[in-house]
């Protein structure tokens, strides 16, 4: 199995729901708490498994803002378990999630410098370092309900933007996503090969840029006796 | 050939328990920062999730690098049979060895969980660099301590010894420092980083920094005991330091063209060369001024004869902190580049400035403290210094 997340980049709306979602799940769970350092002031700070960048592409009229959540993409080249000097970071040949053993953790940090996805965040309260588990403890639990046995930030999404499965299954829900959306992983240039695909926005068609039509005489002494009148 | 004869450092048991008295104080407001950290966690350090790796990690690797350049006039007196140095091989691996525990006891300390270095002492993870380097720093200790007996035993035992050992450690010496170049040249997702250049450069910034280190101990610890060293060995250090500043200035020079013309990061080197603020000026004004340029008229200028190598010594160790901190912080302060040409916000505060705080910099001081410390203790109660060079 090889067990990771496919997200739609055309649908997620960037409303942070997958991150609090997250965040409230993870923090009572095996990897918890997620440490908070001054929540309610004006800069607060913590461990996040799951941040979303914002960022424009084109130009404006025909600029769009992408919504991009990011998290451990648990790659099957990862680095991070590599350089983990303690062996404490490994990634489950049965179901390809990579974790970091919170009890062999020494916080040393290296491997945040290793992932190039900024997936890794250390707890200074805790002193290890944390980041998504795929919600492990949710995905295996028999005592839930089959379709609640899904990563917390697939369920909560309002949008659906975000899907989960085994892409090792080329007929499973998120290998025929990525088959028929043209999925892509992120910068799979630097051969990390993460297993999380994301579907690309739709292009937009483009919006009609060119000069308006010079106004009728009419229009014109409108337009002077306005300006004349507002000053 | 004349026969040296090494003596404990002659100095009043005043001065001398007054030093250790000075450096105990540093050490335990080190331990308080210490604890201090321990117990309130991370969050009173200036680290944060963009720079992971502060002040204690800038100056525990510049001790860890200067303990291999130290040990740099032992190999010169054995390795390559040079028997002007031959003297001060003692004092060269003593103070290799102190720096060196100076080093890894502010690396240990600043883990966020320094109980658990026995887990990276038991439990190898042979894939990572930094695994090598916990071997590689042990090995140190044990060689260089084992090159230190054979020299200063006079047995049969040791003096066959003596030569396998100088090799070995002149061996192991490179390689340490290769290997703590590699913990930045393999990081492939941090472009400052990603290329093997690392290596070399770290190497040749050990010789530099290490052999100044040298010069500047050998030459306080003659004016303590009120002797003149001999300029004989003050102009070969002198020029062992000029060819050093030559290679090291070389090494960055094409670090930074390959970075820019062949690797393509020209995001990071402007970044780093021209807008990272305080980065930016450490690197002009600390590592290239005060660390090479400075030193280099001062060791040449036939003018300036008195105390030149001193001063020389120092501005190089500072250029080499200044140098050590551009590629530890500087390489962190740019943001990943996760989508070029594209300005990203992020959910969540991530924090993209560092400033050292009080505990950071007193634990680092404290790991020089504890390097003159154990220092100071051994050129006093071993005989190291030698007495008519």
């Amino acid at each position: 199995m090889k067990l990771g997340l496919v997200i739609d980049l055309d649908v997620c709306v960037g409303c942070h729901a997958c991150t609090v979602s997250c965040k409230q799940w993870n923090t009572s769970g095996a990897t918890g708490p997620l440490t908070d350092l001054k929540p309610y002031d004006e800069d607060p700070q913590g461990v996040w498994f799951n941040r979303i960048r914002h960022f424009e592409v084109g130009d404006s009229p025909n600029s769009k803002t992408v919504n991009m959540p990011m998290s451990c993409m648990h790659c099957e080249q990862a680095d991070c378990v590599d350089v983990c000097p303690t062996g404490a970071s490994y990634k489950r040949v049965e179901d390809g999630i990579v974790l970091i053993d919170q009890d062999k953790c020494m916080g040393c940090n290296y491997c945040s410098w290793a992932c190039p996805y900024g997936a890794r965040e250390l707890d200074r309260d805790t002193g290890t370092m944390k980041k998504c588990t795929l919600c492990i403890d949710r995905i295996y639990d028999e005592n839930l309900e089959e379709i609640d046995r899904q990563p917390s930030c697939v369920i909560t999404c309002p949008s659906n933007a975000r899907h989960f499965g085994d892409f090792d299954d080329p007929e499973s829900n998120v290998s025929t996503l990525v088959r028929q959306r043209g999925g892509h992983q992120l910068m799979p240039e630097l051969g990390y090969s993460p297993t999380n695909h994301y579907l690309p926005p739709r292009i937009m068609k483009p919006m009609p840029t060119a000069e308006a039509k010079p106004g009728s005489l009419i229009s014109s002494v409108k337009k002077w006796v306005n300006q004349s009148v507002s000053r | 050939m004349q026969r040296t004869d090494f003596h404990e450092i002659e100095i009043s048991s005043r001065r001398f328990y007054s030093i250790l008295v000075t450096l105990a104080g540093v050490l335990v407001a080190a331990a308080y920062a210490f604890f201090y950290m321990e117990s309130q966690g991370h969050f009173v350090t200036g680290m944060n999730n963009q720079v992971v790796w502060g002040l204690p990690h800038v100056v525990a690797i510049f001790l860890i690098v200067t303990a291999s350049g130290a040990a740099n006039v032992a190999s010169l007196g054995s390795v390559f049979n040079k028997p002007a140095y031959q003297p001060y091989g003692r004092i060269s691996l003593v103070l290799a060895m102190s720096l060196l525990l100076g080093g890894l006891l502010v690396i240990l300390l600043d883990l966020g969980h320094a109980d658990r270095l026995i887990i990276a002492m038991t439990h190898f993870n042979f894939d990572s660099v930094f695994a090598w380097n916990i071997l590689l720093y042990s090995g140190f200790f044990v060689i260089m301590g084992l090159y230190l007996w054979s020299i200063m035993d006079r047995t049969a035992t040791a003096k066959r010894c003596y030569q396998p050992l100088a090799y070995l450690g002149f061996v192991w010496r490179f390689i340490l420092t290769a290997g703590t170049g590699s913990i930045f040249g393999v990081l492939v997702a941090r472009e400052y980083y990603d290329i093997l250049m690392m290596a070399p450069l770290f190497i040749a910034s050990s010789y530099l920094i290490g052999t100044a280190c040298f010069s500047l101990v050998l030459l306080l610890l003659y004016k303590l005991e009120g002797r003149q060293l001999s300029e004989v060995i003050k102009s070969r250090l002198a020029i062992s330091l000029c060819l050093c500043i030559v290679v090291v200035t070389l090494i960055e020079l094409a670090r930074h063209l390959l970075n820019y013309f062949i690797m393509g990061y020209t995001a990071v080197e402007v970044f780093v060369l021209r807008d990272a603020g305080a980065v930016t000026l450490m690197f002009w004004l600390g590592q290239v001024v005060i660390g090479l340029v400075l030193p280099i008229i001062l060791l040449y200028l036939p003018s300036v004869k008195r105390s030149r190598l001193a001063i020389a010594s120092t501005l190089i160790m500072l250029g080499g902190l200044c140098q050590l901190y551009v590629i530890i912080i500087g390489g962190q302060l740019q943001p990943l580049r996760l989508f070029p040409n594209a300005v990203t916000e992020t959910s969540g505060n991530l924090d993209i400035a560092y400033s050292a705080s009080l505990p950071e910099l007193m634990l680092s001081l404290g790991g020089v403290a504890i390097t003159l410390f154990v220092f100071t203790i051994a050129v006093k109660v071993l005989r190291l210094t030698p007495a008519n060079s």
